[in-house]
Formats: C-alpha cells, structure tokens, sequence
C-alpha cells in the first residue's frame, strides 16, 4: 500500500508517543473508524475531551491520514502483515499495531459493505408481486375471457425505488418463470465449480 | 344478439345494393385493407370514377361495411343473428350472403386487430439473462460478488405502442430464487377452483 507524504506525516504523529499519548492514540483511532461508519458528517466528531490537548491542526492531519489509510486497507483486503509492516514503516509500536489492527477487524465488514454500495449500477430488483385477472371485454372487444397477470418489479437503484409493471398471458409467465428457472441452474453450477 | 344500425349507417350502406356483386366484394377486400393498413383517397377515387359516382359515396360505402365487421366481429354474433340484422337493410338474398361470406372469413382476423387496440399497460415479451462476478469495482477490490442481469423486453405502452421498451435490471441470486417461489404462486393461482369456477361460469 502506498501513500502520499502528507498521509505518511499523519501516521508518524499519530504512532509518536510525544504527540498522543496512549489513552489519545485509542480515542483517535475509535474516532476515526466511527467517523467513517456514520451515516452523516459530524463536524463536532473530533471534539472528545481527551483529544482537546493535542494541537488542533495536528488532530486533523493525524485524523485524515488515519481514515486515508483505514480506507486504503479495507479497499485492498490487506491482511495483518501487509498492516503491520506497513505501519511498522512508520514507526507504529507493536502495541500501536495490535490496538489499530483490533479496531480494523472489529469494523472491517462494515467497511466493506459501505465501500461496495459506492458505484452504478442497474436498478436491482428486490421484490415482485402478482394479481391474476380475468380479462371479460373492453371497449374494442367483447367476450375476451381469458386470464392474464399483472406483474410487478420491485427495484431500487441508488436509494430511489422504482416499480416496472407489466402484464403476462399464462404462457409468457411460464415463459418467465422458466428463464428464471435456467439462471438459477447456472448458477447453483457456478457456486459447484 | 342483434346489431343495431343506425339511420346514417343503414344510408350508407344502401349504396352496395346499387352496385353488382363484383363490386361488394370488392369493397369489402377495401374495407378489410382499412382495417390492416389504412386507407388512402387513391382508392377511393378510382373506384368513384369507374362507377361514376361522387368519391364521398364510395368512401361512406367502405367505412359503413368496415363498421358492420368490426361491430359484428367484436361482439362475435351468431350467423343467425347476423342475417337478422341486415334484413333491416332490405338487401336482396344474395348481398345478405355476400355479406354473411365476407363476415365468416374474417372475424378472426379482425378480432386480432382490435385486440391490438387497447394496451395501455405494457407487456411482457422476452427475458434475457446473464450471469457475472464482480470482482472489483473503483471504490474496492477483490470482490466476488455473483450478479444476475437482465434484460426485460416489454411491448407497448401508451407512449410506444407495438415499439419494445427494454430495461437493464439486476439482482443476487437470492432475490432470483424468491423471484422463482413467488412467480410459481402465481402460476398456482390458476389451477385453483375458485379460478376455475369463475373461468367456467363468466361467458
């Protein structure tokens, strides 16, 4: 993993035990997963009481590079040992190392999850709901008789929902359902390979 | 049932008795082309000098047969019924078969057409589908995401209708296989009696 120069600066002050001290370095690296994770910016998320020693613009160097590297690590799956050599470099103690490392495994997850819901894609479907009709006549014909369905997709894209109806005859659900029916074969075989 | 004209329908009509059986025929190959693709004055006018009668008349003649197939066709009358109803018209014996031929030959075909008329709603037409891993994406690597996208082929509409309108839709396949249990409720939903009843008795 690489990171810039301003980044690197960042990580030494945090791992310096002159700048923040044991109890700080904790909070800091609480603070900085926490941050990530939250649903919205919270411009007060730096002001914990522990923190108020540090000098202010040195908090937030120190704070940008810790998540500039938290994100860089989740982004690349990066294991312990590319973590611990990595912060090693710079100048991290092992104790430093494990308490990161605990928090990053604590949240790893979640981080993931957040990460790969940023980017497009199509609308996905998330739900389908039916009615069966009888379809008697309308103002062109009379004596239809014949069954068909209303069928309805539930699909979301980018937290906006949409539905996409459409009617079927019996036989281009059976269509539908059989299509369907083929995707999920192909893909109970790709899950055997 | 018995179809009721009306008086400007019943004058409009009067014309093909003027006219030798040829010509009905005729009219009414005009009339079903109307009906398939539209008409055209050009017709209209070629008929009208050949018979040497105002354009208007022949037009009236062709809607009015068109109208009596559509009407006859869309509530699917009897052939007793049929020639009930054009008994009203006091045409001689051999136009109310004429009539009756030209009806039989081709109701199917124009119930097919009407019934073309009225999608309002879109319908389905096909599904592609394929099957894909995500294995990366710019915000995170080493995925291995399984992702099911496809493409649903829709007619109609009231803003296309007979265009197909198709729509990129994905999903995971656990969402496939809900997909899959609630669409056969849905196909169970007709076997059922209480769908059967009610098939059996709305006529």
């Amino acid at each position: 993993m690489e990171f810039s120069e301003s980044v690197q600066r960042g990580l030494k002050s945090l791992a310096d035990p002159s700048s923040f001290d044991r109890r700080c370095y904790q909070v800091l690296v609480d603070v900085s997963f926490r941050s990530l994770l939250s649903s919205q910016a919270d411009p007060s998320v730096l002001e914990q009481p522990e923190l108020k020693q540090i000098d202010q613009i040195l908090l937030k160097q120190s704070h940008t590079a810790a998540t500039t590297f938290i994100l860089e690590a989740v982004k690349q799956n990066a294991d312990k040992s590319t973590i611990s050599s990595c912060l090693e470099e710079l100048s991290f103690s092992a104790d430093r190392i494990e308490i990161f490392y605990s928090t990053h495994q604590e949240h790893r997850k979640e981080l993931e999850r957040l990460l790969a819901s940023i980017g497009r894609c199509p609308p996905h479907i998330h739900d389908a709901s039916w009615c069966l009709q009888y379809h008697v006549k309308n103002d062109q014909v009379d004596k239809i008789n014949e069954p068909f369905y209303l069928i309805s997709l539930n699909t979301e894209k980018e937290r906006s929902s949409e539905d996409i109806n459409f009617t079927c005859t019996v036989e281009q659900l059976q269509d539908l359902v059989g299509k369907l029916k083929d995707a999920a074969k192909s893909v109970e075989r790709a899950s055997q390979m | 049932m018995l179809l009721v004209l009306s008086e400007e329908h019943k004058e409009h009509l009067s014309f093909l008795q003027r006219v030798d059986s040829a010509v009905v025929g005729e009219f009414g190959r005009i009339a079903l082309e109307f009906l398939r693709r539209g008409s055209s004055p050009k017709i209209y006018e070629g008929a009208a000098r050949k018979l040497c009668v105002p354009v208007e008349t022949v037009q009236h003649g062709v809607e009015g047969l068109m109208y009596l197939m559509t009407e006859s066709s869309k509530h699917m009358i009897s052939k007793v019924d049929f020639l009930d109803s054009v008994l009203v018209l006091g045409f001689g014996e051999e136009l109310n078969l004429i009539l009756l031929q030209l009806y039989l030959q081709n109701h199917s075909e124009i119930r097919s057409i009407l019934s073309q008329l009225p999608s309002n709603l879109p319908a389905y037409h096909n599904l592609e589908w394929r099957l894909d891993v995500q294995l990366a994406s710019r915000a995170i690597r080493q995925q291995v995401i399984p992702v099911l996208t496809m493409r649903l082929l829709l007619t109609g509409g009231s803003d296309s209708p007979g265009e197909l309108s198709r729509r990129v839709l994905q999903t995971d396949p656990g969402t496939l296989l809900h997909l899959i249990s609630t669409l056969e409720g849905a196909l169970a939903a007709i076997k059922t009696n209480h769908a059967r009843r009610i098939f059996r008795n709305i006529k």
